[in-house]
């Protein structure tokens, strides 16, 4: 699974990190870091939760 | 200077577009005793997604009235047709300085969030957690040792709110008073005493920052008198305009959430005994209470003529973007009406969405938690006292008055 991280779009809720801090890394303003995130296999569900948090929709899951 | 006599009704709305609604004056939003205006204000998703309100600003002028979640995220989201330049604050004085970031459009907007967003950060704010645990705590002991009964507003939520706040800003407390009265005058003074609040908040503002200037110490007002933007020191506007918002920002949105959220509490036992037996739901409760009672109106001015979902819009009008309608979209969120401690999918605008998401929501999300916790470990089971009711009243700012709690045994009988 991958999350597709459209940062333009991101506006520093940080409800992605709020969820999984280890998945979704914010910068030095708590806005997310730019590129695509990998998920292993485990930690997938926390992942989902996270892109669904997001009040913008910055955060797309591709299976 | 103002009154809320209201303006003619622009010739270019369609007649079958204006709305008999007024985040000000509709039923259950005028000052209301046990009022709920957050509900009263879901009226609108009987009606269309866009209508016009006569009479929907504090000056009494009209707005368009969006009321999709997922509507509000376009306008919000699309800062170049649907504007925040305004003059609020200054235009009360006569005076048209802009308030930072607020009253800024990107890019310029950007430059001074890059600057501000560090000092407010989610990993910053984790750092004043202990201050601010502290503070409530030290704030609930003095209640509960006082009796079992108190006005959550004077005596806890604002207070709080504001140390924490002035804490920030590096001010001491001895004026906290002094301060709240400012903040009370300004929201919701009449046309004497809030410009009146204006222009002493602004001398106040004016003044600490050339005192930063001539002797610089650790806090906020010192940093932004030697900040650079575009590689130049901020000017004078730019200074006072960032001092006075966040001067006034964080005052009575904080203490008003945890004032609807504690009357929720005091009317809804088995909820407060649920975060009560296992405190760990305080944090996904809050945000349901965020979502349910949130606070702010915002407004943009249209930039262009736009036709909107069938509404004419034209350049210079207002568009508001109720937080409190968005939260209870139906479209957006399962049997809105219904409040769920435990709701998941939550993905609530309390805090705006677009580029001026609330500088200040990871400290007040901090703040929120923290007081419910502090207070229900502090506080046995607690109601509305009898005899008294809160009052609470809609507007640009929503918020609750009167609020008296009773945890006495007698009362509960
Ligand atoms: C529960 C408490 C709070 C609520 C519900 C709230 C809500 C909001 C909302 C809806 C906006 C967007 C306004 C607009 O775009 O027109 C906003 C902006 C802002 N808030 Fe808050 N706020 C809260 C607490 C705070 C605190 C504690 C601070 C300061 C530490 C703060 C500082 C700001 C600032 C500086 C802005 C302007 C951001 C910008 O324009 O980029 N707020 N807030």
């Amino acid at each position: 699974m991958k999350i597709i991280v459209h940062r333009e779009k991101c506006q520093g809720h940080a409800r992605c990190w709020a969820m999984a801090p280890d998945i979704f890394e914010l910068d030095d303003e708590g806005y997310i870091m730019p590129g695509d995130i990998d998920v292993p296999e485990e930690q997938e569900r926390l992942a989902w939760m996270g892109a669904k948090s997001c009040p913008e929709r910055a955060l797309d899951i591709q299976k | 200077m103002e009154t809320m006599a209201a303006r003619p009704i622009p010739a270019h709305v369609p007649p079958d577009m204006i709305g008999n609604f007024s985040l000000f004056s509709s039923p259950g939003l005028e000052p209301t005793p046990n009022g709920d205006p957050q509900a009263a204000s879901a009226v609108v998703h009987d009606g269309p997604r866009i209508f016009y309100s006569p009479v929907n600003t504090r000056d009494g002028k009209g707005t368009w009235v969006i009321t999709r979640a997922q509507d509000q995220r376009r306008v919000l989201q699309d800062p170049e047709t649907f504007s925040s330049h305004r003059s609020i604050f200054a235009s009360a004085l006569g005076e048209s300085w802009q308030m930072i970031p607020l009253e800024l459009d990107p890019p310029e907007h950007g430059k001074f969030r890059s600057l501000l967003n560090p000092l407010l950060s989610p990993k910053r704010v984790m750092a004043l957690e202990t201050a601010v645990r502290e503070r409530a705590s030290v704030l609930i002991d003095r209640i509960a040792a006082a009796g079992t009964s108190c006005d959550v507003m004077t005596d806890f939520a604002f207070p709080f709110a504001v140390n924490i706040f002035l804490r920030f800003l590096g001010l001491s407390d001895d004026r906290l008073d002094e301060f709240v009265g400012w903040a009370n005058d300004l929201l919701h003074g009449d046309n004497v005493k809030r410009p009146a609040a204006a222009r002493t908040i602004v001398a106040f503002i004016d003044e600490l920052s050339a005192d930063r200037r001539r002797q610089p110490v650790d806090d906020f007002m010192s940093f932004l008198v030697q900040s650079r933007i575009d590689d130049r020191p901020l000017t004078d506007m730019e200074i006072r305009g960032t001092g006075v918002l966040l001067f006034i920002a964080g005052l009575d949105t904080v203490a008003a959430a945890i004032g609807f959220d504690l009357n929720y509490l005091a009317r809804h036992q088995a909820d407060q005994q649920w975060l009560r037996d296992d405190p760990k739901r305080i944090v996904l409760a809050a945000e349901e209470l965020l979502r349910a009672y949130p606070t702010v109106q915002m407004i943009r001015v249209a930039t262009r003529d736009v036709d909107f979902e069938g509404a004419p819009i034209r350049k210079g009008d207002y568009v508001s973007c109720a937080t409190m309608i968005a939260n209870r979209d139906p479209l957006e969120f399962a049997d809105p009406a219904r409040i769920d401690l435990a709701r998941e999918d939550n993905r609530h605008t309390a805090f705006a969405y677009g580029p001026h998401r609330c500088l200040g929501s990871h400290l007040a999300r901090r703040e929120i938690v923290v007081g419910l916790e502090e207070w229900l470990k502090r506080i046995p089971t607690f109601r509305i006292k009898s005899g008294t009711a809160p009052v609470t009243y809609g507007g640009h700012v929503f918020g609750i008055e009167n609020l008296i709690l009773d945890w006495s045994q007698e009362d509960a009988a």
